[in-house]
């Protein structure tokens, strides 16, 4: 399986971020990736980006600004509306 | 471990806004050891920051909550609103929705509390089991229904 790691922002960093990194790794999986998550509030976006390469950044509360690092809007996952572009969105950017 | 408990749910809740909302569902929650003086404040600014309104299919939903500092132990109050209250949409600020139920929660140690918060967003993406919530009227049967699919 192929490898990569993403960065999961919500609010306070724990609730909604630790979700969708749950699902995630899931669906990812099944894609034949297998990723590694960490969670964070967008406070602590820069700190966390400064200790490793991220391939995404998968946000449920929104990322102004930009870190050179791909993002993807997450909220559909939480909800479970629109999963599949959430990680149709993933894989362009993995895979792409 | 429990996180639904009697003492905190309600239905037919009035409110004009979230910050009423939210005061009343954190009063709750206060009067009931889940809490500490400073969370429902807490709740309110976080809210304003990072909005918890959810529309799903049929219904929208909010989950309030804020950091484990202003918690004692975990819980989540479900309030079933007299009339939808609008919130801010999670990750899009500027969409408005009209929520019907709040799911506010006093998040402890997010590791363990993972199953508790699976079986919310769960039940979010179920229409069946929003329909259950939905079709709750009296404190008791939101009770039920709530313990059945969060517990």
């Amino acid at each position: 399986m192929k490898k990569c790691k993403i960065l999961c922002v919500c609010g306070s960093g724990t609730v909604s971020s630790a979700m969708i990194a749950g699902k995630l790794k899931e669906q990812l999986a099944e894609k034949g990736w297998e990723a590694e998550a960490v969670e964070t509030s967008p406070n602590g976006v820069e700190s966390v980006l400064s200790g490793g390469k991220f391939d995404l950044i998968a946000c449920v509360s929104p990322v102004y600004q930009d870190y050179g690092v791909p993002k993807v809007n997450a909220v559909g996952m939480l909800t479970g509306m629109s999963e599949e572009q959430v990680i149709a969105d993933c894989l362009k950017i993995l895979e792409g | 471990m429990q996180t639904v408990f009697q003492d905190l749910v309600a239905v037919d809740v009035e409110a004009q806004d979230t910050e009423e909302i939210i005061r009343t569902a954190g009063q709750m929650l206060l009067e009931h050891g889940f809490v500490k003086d400073s969370y429902i404040q807490a709740v309110i600014e976080r809210e304003k920051i990072y909005p918890t309104g959810l529309k799903l299919q049929e219904i929208a939903v909010a989950m309030p909550h804020t950091d484990r500092e202003h918690v004692i132990k975990p819980g989540v109050c479900v309030v079933k609103l007299e009339k939808p209250v609008i919130f801010a949409h999670m990750g899009e600020p500027d969409t408005k929705v009209e929520v019907e139920i709040i799911f506010m929660m006093s998040i402890l140690h997010p590791d363990e509390q993972i199953e508790t918060l699976q079986k919310v967003l769960g039940v979010f993406q179920q229409p069946a089991v929003v329909a259950d919530f939905k079709n709750a009227v009296t404190k008791e049967e939101l009770f039920e229904v709530a313990m059945k699919h969060i517990g």
